[in-house]
């Protein structure tokens, strides 16, 4: 069963530059791609992100699909790219963009390549934006805590909002539990 | 100056064999005590992982300005830590309510009694606490109640149950982190507002928004709990506190204050005294338990 969330916000600024993106077939692709950085047409930069994402996916292994983001994309725009391969997960990402993963009571990093995972393991996906606020400890805690995928993004947006009420700029995250 | 002139030659001779058994004697027991720092330093350093955690506990429990103290503690017994682990407990009775007081103990004895809790039923163990809260809640039929924080500590891993607005906190590598979710109308507020894109400035102006949702006392509470614990490391400090001690030292501030190579005891001074010399003159109930986790040898 794959059970997620997602969380997109404006966050006060004048236009939500970031995109998220979500492929269920062939298997589960998450894509973030954050045009905060880029200093116009973040529009397009999505839009060119995505028409790559759903005309590459599936046929290339995330390694090739990294090289063609490398060439067609501008240098500024950050992307993260996460999909489930059997019993784990393999992410690829660009700049600020990450996943981080709770497992056995911890919290960490996802590297970038391919990583097992295990029946009660939970990700996140977001920009730096979303994390700037939060402490690895309070998104664990908050993992530990809930039910559900919703559940654990509400007590997130409930973090940021106690330290910005979400005028912190874009704000734009995934969160998802796999039983693989 | 001594005239050993005056010694006969076997006295002599015995003080010079009493001083070379004395130097041998002292030389090999600085040998052996170099031996064994190093082994244990060298040993320590290998294992380290595999050295159990310990808990470091103290507390402070203070009246503040209010006539009544209406938080109670509860520390589990010491000697009972290797079977069943320790369970810190922070019960504030609800202002504005009666029996504060009354209240609150009933909530830390009624704590006591059931314990010992097993670690991994949490789901048990949270409906403990809601028959807690039934129990009050039929004596009292909402006219009084009272908030709490509990955590449960066993190895390296601690799971926690809260109900209401009272704090759990881990500081770890220099940051203060609330772990559990104050419950109350604020945490709807901002779901509405962020879910339909606006900021939540407006969550927190309106002061009725701070009433609690939920607290020991509420007929079939929800209590906010962890399914999984959470991994303790070495040097993690544990503030399980009421609101009084956060309402005049917020996390930021108590984190500068301390020192990290402080025991619980003189963390819990710190923040005693960090409160103290605020002078708030409405100062609220202000009791914490302090746990600090090092690495044992034994």
């Amino acid at each position: 069963m794959i059970e997620y969330y997602t969380f997109k916000h404006r966050g006060g600024a004048e236009e939500y530059r970031d995109e998220i993106f979500l492929r269920l077939t062939p298997t589960l692709t998450v894509a973030i791609f954050s045009g905060s950085k880029l200093e116009s047409a973040p529009k397009s930069q999505s839009l060119l992100f995505s028409e790559i994402l759903s005309s590459e996916e599936g046929s290339k292994s995330m390694n090739e699909l990294h090289s063609v983001f490398e060439e067609c994309l501008d240098h500024e725009a950050e992307y993260l790219i996460l999909r489930v391969a059997g019993t784990g997960v393999e992410c690829v990402r660009r700049g600020d963009v990450s996943a981080k993963i709770v497992c056995n009571g911890q919290i960490s990093l996802l590297p970038n390549g391919f990583f097992g995972l295990s029946r009660e393991d939970w990700i996140i996906c977001a920009t730096s934006n979303f994390y700037k606020p939060l402490s690895d400890e309070g998104i664990l805690a908050d993992a530990l805590v809930s039910s559900s995928c919703s559940d654990w993004m509400n007590m997130l947006v409930r973090r940021i909002s106690d330290q910005n009420q979400l005028k912190c700029g874009n704000l734009s995250a995934v969160t998802l539990k796999l039983d693989v | 100056m001594y005239d050993f002139s005056l010694l006969s030659d076997e006295n002599v001779r015995a003080l010079i064999i009493a001083l070379v058994l004395f130097l041998f004697a002292f030389i090999s027991f600085v040998v052996v005590a170099l031996y064994a720092l190093i082994k244990t330093t060298a040993y320590s350093k290998k294992h380290k992982e595999k050295l159990k955690l310990i808990c470091d506990v103290a507390y402070f429990h203070e009246r503040g300005k209010r006539e009544n103290q209406e938080d109670s503690l509860y520390i589990s017994p010491m000697d009972k830590l290797d079977e069943s682990g320790l369970v810190a407990a922070c019960s504030d009775g609800m202002g504005g309510l009666l029996n504060g007081e009354v209240v609150s103990k009933f909530v830390t004895d009624s704590l006591s009694e059931n314990y010992p809790y097993r670690f991994d039923a949490q789901q048990e163990n949270s409906r403990i606490i809601t028959g807690i809260s039934d129990k009050i809640y039929e004596q009292y039929h909402l006219s009084a109640g009272a908030t709490l924080v509990m955590v449960h500590i066993f190895d390296d891993y601690m799971n926690f149950y809260s109900l209401g607005d009272s704090n759990i906190i881990l500081i770890r590598n220099n940051r203060a982190t609330l772990l559990n979710h104050k419950q109350n109308y604020i945490t709807l507020m901002i779901k509405k507002l962020a879910d339909g894109g606006l900021d939540t400035t407006d969550a927190y102006r309106d002061t009725r928004a701070k009433g609690l949702i939920d607290f020991v006392g509420n007929i079939n509470c929800n209590v906010q709990k962890t399914s999984r614990p959470i991994r303790l490391i070495e040097n993690d400090i544990i503030i399980v506190s009421s609101d009084g001690v956060t309402d005049s030292m917020p996390l930021s501030r108590i984190v500068s204050h301390i020192h990290f190579d402080q025991n619980a005891t003189g963390i819990a001074r710190t923040i005693k005294y960090g409160v103290k010399a605020r002078k708030n003159p409405r100062q609220d109930n202000y009791s914490a338990v302090i746990i600090k986790m090092k690495r044992s040898y034994v």
